[in-house]
């Protein structure tokens, strides 16, 4: 849709192109500046944003109310957990595994289910995540360790030569991960798949009507985002060393579900800015102890009151940032 | 309106950057406490936090330690989850003035955080985590001052089918980490009774906890027809269960794990109900001839009112305790030293819950157990 | 025989909380179109303050109105100050964000949920709270063997007073017309001269409440209250809601009291641990079936 127009290229404004390059000169600088628990911090903002990205094709993207996604999370933390200790497959091996098995559960259970509409989408996949979850806790065929859940999960390592051990490693691996699929995430926005789910979004029955098989192209997302998730949890679980049904709640959900909205719907920035804000702001709040969940609950209601749209919503041909890359590409072509 | 978001604004920014930080006159050592101040287990936080505050007071009123110099308390919230566990481990490990960690409630926490710790050489203390597993990786730095659910479950099919003469057994346990650990090793335990056909495990079930009615699962039970009906949860689940057991006809004594009676227990099921209920128990601290366990519950119960309602708190308290004796002692802060001489050097020093000492994995050596009771006036007794 | 029906009281009663619950949802999700989070933490609140004046106001109300006075003072006052809740989060987490569309205003609910429940976890500290022992009534009744108490009848019996009430300003009065015109269609109701703000006080302040009166009877049923349960209950009334069909009071109501059955049958005869699995498939399989819940009317969409 963004590329249907293709107006007079604009120039860049200078501060558009300041953030382009100065954000990623900054996520490389970061770690060397600061202590392990910084790095840290930046790592789960990491995960956020790559939670947010996954959910961002289903939410932002297509607009299916998806509040089980903690549930596609887990699966992927959970294979990688079993595959490595059961059977000692290296954890760099079972990054694509687990994505296949997250997306996997993702077609088998959203198949029934894709043509419900709106909120009763909502509800069944929250019944999703619940069940997953709960399938941890009782543990499920023996495998998943119940409450306890799986540990002595090892460290990503590449050939056994190089292992991915320390902070900084980590901030690097999630990060790269982050940003090969930001790239990958624009192509796809700018593509007859990502039109197709725009369509969607805005017009189902419309969408339906031109010939866009809605069917499809929500499984599609489904499976595409369960996919990312998966890489998610695969992550995780390696830097935790351990797993357990406690980080997969349906409150993790909802918080994934309000990275999406704090950014902006489908606007990739705004996810990183919605990770930013779920991942930071609980730890900046630290100092006030008990009151700490309080008042990063007055944050999310004011942030929500200045910036209904999210803090860098997508506008369409507007200073976003797919739009800027596709800008900058054209501007090279020509 | 207007005027008002940007009012709340304000005050916000305000109160983000207030300063909290005031110094101490003569450094004090700084030891600190991770815990669940947040979230599901916020309780178990708060009354951990209370416990380590009254420890700490207690010897900085005599005088501190290393000739002078006081105690003070760094405590980090771990929501009782694991992620922010890390987070929080991660934080303590990055200040070099914590000398050691009372770290945490909950296995599944203490597990990535406790690697943490291990990896930036911290020694850490588990205070409510009774999984197995966690002493059996050969950690240098982890140790706990609390039991292990083996130690209880086998305590368990040791003594209670003999005193109650009990030959049908019920388990039930909560999916909790802790309660399910519990029960597991219990029904291990049993397990040669049950193949000599001495005894019969006529049900075994979960429920789930921060649920509210559990008549379908006691109706289930009670057609079992168990004779004695062991419950290894906590005992917010625990006084339903037995009331509404009770309710529903169930007449078997109830016996709950160490997590499952306390005055709270009495309180919400009532006394009629809570009479006559077992528990198997470390020696509760009014019953230690110890007056270090005298000294910290009279502090506790004049500043808060009544004891802590659950064993994990004064685990705690002990951790910082040993944590203070073992600083004051070898006169270091350096981990290794200290890890040596808490595995070597520490036994049977007088704590609250009794002599401590670490066995080479970390464990803590010798926690005794007893079958306790409730009692007519709803006092907890230990059972003759 | 007799332990099923056992169980199907017990499941009615559980349902009943649901269903009580579920309408507070239903009702704010027909005007609005808003998942409205913070409603499980209004009836955490309700069990709150009920418990509060119970222990504090109660020896003197029980003196002199007796034990059922004591009760109904205690819900009369929690639903109350609820609804004044409701009117204020409505005001301030909701009321700026409407033109921004739904969604936004389900992160604002979040907040809310969050701030409410931390609110209630300050205050009365993060301990279990038990509801007086000697304020509840605790009487056996025994009807041909099947065992039940005096507490579980008056919950029951008032619970359906209450549902056949609101069912009946819903369904039957000229306000209830035009609180069903809104839900059909803002718009078009506004046109017709009907005042939007005037439904809105009125699901802000009866949903709440409703939500109290069912936190006070929770207490009272289980005589122990903590400042999570909201949560919980929140997302089994909101499952409730879509299992009758969102936005239809008497599915609501239905919806509730089907999923307590369910859960209690669940548990009887499944496993106690799966039975939220079982429910939760139950539920996705009646909406594959009834993609809109069992009293939802299958309209096409709007175009």
């Amino acid at each position: 849709m963004d590329d249907s127009n293709p107006s007079p290229v604009r120039r860049l404004h200078l501060y558009e192109t300041i953030l382009l390059f100065a954000v990623p000169v900054l996520f490389v600088v970061y770690p060397f500046a600061v202590n392990d628990y910084y790095i840290d911090i930046g790592f789960y903002f990491g995960i956020y944003a790559l939670l947010g990205l996954s959910l961002n094709i289903v939410l932002g993207e297509v607009g299916l109310f998806d509040l089980g996604h903690a549930g596609f999370y887990a699966i992927g933390a959970y294979t990688t957990a079993i595959l490595n200790t059961k059977l000692g497959v290296p954890v760099i091996i079972l990054i694509p595994v687990s994505a296949l098995a997250a997306a996997l559960f993702a077609y088998i259970v959203c198949s029934p289910i894709i043509h419900l509409r709106g909120d009763y989408l909502c509800v069944v996949t929250i019944g999703m995540g619940e069940i997953v979850r709960l399938a941890l806790i009782n543990n499920f065929l023996g495998l998943t360790g119940g409450p306890n859940g799986v540990y002595n999960i090892d460290f990503p390592s590449f050939g056994g030569s190089f292992v991915i051990d320390s902070s900084i490693e980590y901030y690097f691996l999630i990060w790269i991960i982050v940003g090969v699929s930001i790239v990958g995430l624009i192509r796809l926005q700018h593509s007859r798949i990502g039109r197709a789910w725009n369509c969607i979004r805005e017009d189902e029955v419309a969408a339906g009507t031109t010939g866009i098989d809605v069917r499809y192209y929500k499984l599609l997302a489904f499976v595409l985002g369960a996919a990312l998730a998966g890489v998610a949890g695969n992550i995780y679980a390696s830097k935790l060393m351990a797993v357990s049904p406690e980080s997969f709640t349906f409150w993790e959900s909802c918080m994934m579900f309000c990275i999406i909205l704090i950014g902006g719907m489908g606007s990739i920035p705004g996810v990183l800015i919605g990770a930013a804000f779920i991942s930071l702001f609980p730890e900046i709040f630290r100092p006030f102890a008990m009151y700490r969940m309080l008042v990063f609950g007055v944050v999310m209601i004011l942030m929500m009151m200045f910036r209904p749209g999210g803090a860098w919503p997508r506008r369409r041909g507007g200073a976003d940032l797919p739009s800027l890359f596709s800008r900058m590409r054209k501007s090279h072509d020509g | 309106m207007k005027t008002l978001k940007y009012l709340f604004l304000v005050s916000l920014l305000v109160a983000v950057f207030i300063p909290a930080s005031s110094m101490a006159a003569k450094a004090p050592v700084v030891i600190g406490l991770q815990g669940p101040i947040t979230g599901p287990w916020a309780y178990e936080g708060e009354m951990a936090k209370q416990s380590c505050e009254i420890a700490a007071k207690l010897i900085n009123d005599k005088g501190g330690i290393l000739g002078g110099r006081m105690i003070e308390l760094r405590v980090v919230d771990d929501a009782g989850e694991p992620k922010t566990g890390a987070l929080a481990a991660q934080k303590l490990v990055g200040q070099k003035e914590v000398v050691a960690v009372v770290s945490t409630y909950g296995s599944s926490v203490c597990e990535p955080a406790s690697n943490i710790y291990e990896k930036y050489k911290k020694v850490n203390i588990g205070y409510g985590v009774t999984a197995v597993r966690l002493t059996q990786r050969d950690f240098k730095y982890f140790f706990r001052t609390c039991g292990r659910d083996d130690s209880q479950g086998k305590f368990f099919a040791d003594n209670v089918p003999a005193k109650f003469n009990a030959k049908k057994i019920a388990i039930m346990h909560d999916n909790t980490a802790f309660g399910k650990g519990l029960a597991e090793d219990t029904e291990r335990a049993l397990k040669p009774m049950v193949d000599a056909g001495k005894v019969q495990i006529v049900y075994y079930d979960a429920i789930t906890p921060g649920e509210k009615d559990f008549r379908v699962s006691l109706t289930k039970l009670r057609e079992a027809k168990p004779e004695v009906w062991y419950y290894t949860g906590y005992y917010a689940e625990a006084a339903l269960l037995v009331s509404q057991a009770r309710e529903i006809g169930v007449t078997c004594p109830f016996v709950g794990g160490n997590a499952a009676i306390n005055n709270e227990f009495v309180k919400i099921a009532g006394l009629d109900v809570a009479k006559g209920c077992y528990m198997t128990n470390e020696p509760l601290p009014a019953d230690l001839p110890y007056d270090k366990a005298k000294e910290f519950l009279n502090a506790y119960k004049a500043k808060y009112g009544d004891i802590p309602s659950s064993p994990w708190p004064i685990y705690a308290a002990d951790a910082l305790n040993i944590i203070a004796y073992t600083v004051d002692k070898t006169g270091s802060m350096d981990a290794d030293k200290l890890a040596g001489y808490l595995r070597k050097d520490v036994d049977g020093v007088p704590g609250i819950t009794g002599p401590i000492g670490f066995t080479d994995q970390g464990d803590r050596e010798g926690v005794p157990f007893y079958i306790y009771v409730v009692d007519e006036k709803g006092n907890i007794v230990i059972s003759k | 025989m007799r332990v099923a029906v056992e169980q199907i009281i017990n499941g009615l009663t559980i349902g009943s909380f649901y269903a009580l619950i579920a309408l507070g949802y239903s009702m704010v999700y027909g005007i609005l179109k808003l998942i409205n989070f913070v409603h499980g933490d209004f009836f955490t609140l309700g069990s709150y303050l009920g418990y509060t004046i119970l222990i504090f106001a109660a020896a003197f109300i029980t003196a002199h109105f007796g034990l059922w006075g004591g009760i109904v003072c205690a819900m009369l006052v929690a639903a109350l100050c609820l609804a004044l809740t409701g009117l204020v989060v409505e005001r301030i987490a909701y009321r700026p964000i409407y033109p921004a569309g739904r969604l936004p205003a389900v992160v604002s609910a979040l907040g809310a949920s969050i701030v409410l429940q931390n609110a209630i976890m300050v205050i009365w500290g993060p301990r279990y709270q038990a509801y007086p022992a000697p304020m509840i009534p605790n009487l056996h009744l025994l009807f041909f063997g099947i065992n039940i108490t005096l507490l579980q009848v008056v919950i029951l019996v008032f619970s359906f007073v209450l549902m056949g009430i609101l069912y009946y300003i819903i369904q039957k009065t000229l306000f209830g017309a035009s609180v069903r015109a809104m839900a059909l269609d803002r718009d078009t109701a506004s046109l017709m001269g009907i005042d939007f703000n005037r439904v809105i006080l009125f699901i802000f302040t009866l949903g709440p409440a409703l939500g109290a009166v069912t936190g006070v009877m929770v207490g009272m049923y289980y005589r122990q209250i903590s400042f999570t349960m909201g949560w919980n209950y929140g997302l089994k009334a909101f499952t409730a809601t879509i299992l009758g069909g969102i936005g239809n009071i008497p599915g609501a109501m239905f919806g509730g009291l089907l999923l307590g059955v369910l859960e209690m049958l669940g548990a009887a005869y499944i496993s106690a641990a799966w039975k939220d699995v079982f429910v939760f498939i139950i539920l996705i399989l009646v909406l594959i079936f009834r993609p809109t819940g069992i009293f939802g009317e299958t309209t096409a969409e709007k175009v």
